[in-house]
């Protein structure tokens, strides 16, 4: 029941500190005012305090683009893929351009 | 900004363009999270080393060497903007916000979505800029000797790695990683640092026979290898020109100050108003804007000491701009530049404590400088940054939490009480440490070791945070 109260509170600060089954004594120091909110999934990202567009969030963390925008969404495995697609792009690069300057280099010898 | 016009809605048309990772619709467990996270940093890490494709050289003069603790860049890689993009477009808008340039309702879903893009709009702009600036500024050599095609590769290079590190950034901080994208690069930069200054294996020639960089690799080099064992010692733990052994120990010494120093906090009992017998405390830290003096300090003194150094290679007889900062050479090489007068002399770290007691008052001026701006800029951040009093007091309200044997009126005077001593007092600490650190040579400058351990120590606090709460979940 009182897990519930705090649950629905939808603030992971005061969920840690007032649930006393799960509170080690840890857990309840380390809710600090920098770490409060974002923890329990997604669903309290609209929370008013949590707006301020990025480091102005009462958090410590440098923290921008918190909020949801329309764009081009992407999921995250996408941008793993993509980054790793760019560095076998650019250590691509640079075999071909070794593979080609010794190619010419050959070929101004020959 | 009368009427229907604002700046904001400019940016409407690009928001269809701009990668947004989605937001993660369900509670992503604690593994997986873990695994994102060390996904990107094995990406960022490969890209801080992965070299440029197409550029001709990097030697000569590296004017954001002072730069580079705090941005997480690496000369002449793909990671050379690092995370500069984000953070300049976040402080920009930030301030553009909160000067009220730039209207911004916080409460209209539509206007932080707007003011989000805006940010990443302006993120990919400043890194095409500053792309395109190094290369016809001649970083990697002149244009003619690079040619177009490569000049244009090397471009197109330094953007996608901007676009990368803000869609790394987005994917951590949208709840499928741990902490922060900028957060962990840094400190994972500055802990590379410290791990290659301690153990790297390249040798230097510096006139006495090779010496290995890494201090505890020449620790052992010059016992095994000398024969005056004494001489080997003293050697290893006081040379000048390359990371020594008392390096090493200060930053050791500095780490574990500051983990003891994180513990201290003042804890205000709470009690929730409706549910009874729920109790809760709430700490407030002595660190209780933890690392932004700092960042704030180091972004002021390195944006200083560009403009500096570009005014004086430019005008350098011009007497405000002698003023503001003389720049020499440094001795060791590295092709980076130290400030030996003006202001920028002042306001930099004596490099020894020989230096210090030649020039106690520069180190006087040191000391002053960075107390009072880093218990200036921890003030200044609660306001900001929604952690003052008021704002404390207003989310306890909502939460419906009061402490006992107060009224709840009087909850923000209670709150006031110690807020402002801990912010400008913890934001003094931080200062002194950064000052310590620096006196004490570690490796680094004091600002990385103090970043990095606090940004460490958040993380810490997170993993147990998360442990408890995935704990939660399964154990009720």
């Amino acid at each position: 029941m009182a897990r519930s109260a705090s649950q629905s509170s939808q603030s992971a600060s005061s969920a840690a500190t007032t649930r006393p089954g799960v509170m080690a004594p840890r857990g309840s120091a380390a809710a600090t005012a920098g770490m409060r909110r974002r923890r329990l999934g997604g669903g309290n990202t609209t929370s008013s305090s949590s707006a301020g567009g990025g480091s102005s969030g009462g958090n410590n963390m440098l923290r921008f683009y918190t909020d949801d925008a329309p764009g081009l969404k992407i999921s995250p495995t996408v941008v793993l893929v993509m980054s790793l697609c760019f560095i076998g792009f650019v250590t691509a690069l640079h075999v071909f351009g070794k593979l080609y300057r010794y190619r010419s280099a050959a070929g101004a010898g020959a | 900004m009368g009427g229907g016009f604002r700046v904001l809605h400019l940016v409407r048309p690009f928001l269809s363009f701009l990668p947004e990772v989605q937001t993660a619709d369900r509670k992503v467990p604690f593994r997986e999270k873990v695994i994102y996270t060390v996904i990107s940093l094995f990406i960022f890490l490969v890209c801080s080393q992965l070299p440029l494709y197409g550029i001709h050289s990097t030697t000569g003069a590296d004017p954001f060497y002072w730069m580079r603790v705090i941005l997480a860049s690496n000369r002449g890689t793909v990671m050379e903007l690092g995370i500069t993009p984000i953070v300049t477009s976040g402080l920009v808008m930030q301030l553009l916000a909160g000067s009220k340039i730039i209207e911004v309702d916080n409460n209209v879903r539509e206007d932080r979505a707007l003011l989000n893009g805006a940010q990443k709009l302006l993120g990919i702009l400043i890194a095409v800029g500053e792309a395109v600036a190094y290369v016809l500024s001649g970083m990697y050599g002149s244009v003619g000797q690079l040619g177009v095609g490569n000049a244009i590769l090397i471009i197109l290079q330094l953007f996608f790695a901007g676009i990368i590190v803000i869609c790394l950034d987005e994917l951590l901080q949208k709840g499928y990683g741990l902490g922060s994208g900028i957060s962990l690069f840094i400190a994972t930069n500055i802990c590379e640092n410290i791990i290659w200054k301690a153990f790297s294996p390249t040798t230097i020639n510096s006139g006495r026979g090779a010496e290995f960089e890494g201090a505890v690799i020449a620790l052992f080099h010059l016992l095994i290898t000398r024969t005056d064992k004494v001489r080997a010692l003293r050697e290893a733990f006081y040379r000048q020109n390359l990371p020594n052994v008392t390096n090493l120990l200060a930053t050791v010494l500095i780490f574990l100050i500051v983990i003891y120093f994180q513990g201290f906090r003042v804890v205000l009992p709470v009690r929730s108003k409706n549910a009874r017998g729920q109790q809760g405390s709430y700490p407030i830290k002595l660190f209780y804007t933890s690392n932004m003096p700092i960042i704030l300090q180091s972004a002021l003194v390195s944006n200083l000491y560009f403009i500096s150094q570009l005014l004086h290679r430019k005008y350098s007889g011009n007497f405000i701009v002698n003023l503001l900062g003389k720049w020499k050479e440094s001795e060791y090489g590295g092709g980076h530049s130290i400030p030996v007068g003006g202001i920028a002399y002042y306001i930099t770290a004596p490099s020894s404590l020989a230096d210090m007691a030649a020039n106690p008052f520069h180190a006087l001026f040191y000391l002053v400088f960075m107390l009072s701006a880093c218990a200036l800029f921890s003030k200044t951040w609660i306001e900001v940054s929604g952690s003052s009093a008021r704002d404390v007091a207003k989310q306890l309200k909502e939460q419906q939490m009061v402490m006992p044997g107060h009224r709840e009126s009087n909850l923000q005077k209670e709150l006031n009480r110690y807020i402002p001593t801990a912010a400008a007092f913890g934001g003094m600490c931080i200062g002194a440490l950064t000052v310590l650190a620096d006196f004490m040579g570690a490796i680094g400058s004091g600002t990385g070791i103090l970043l990095a351990v606090t940004i460490i120590y958040q993380y810490f606090e997170t993993f147990e945070k998360e442990r408890a709460s995935e704990l939660g979940f399964f154990g009720f």
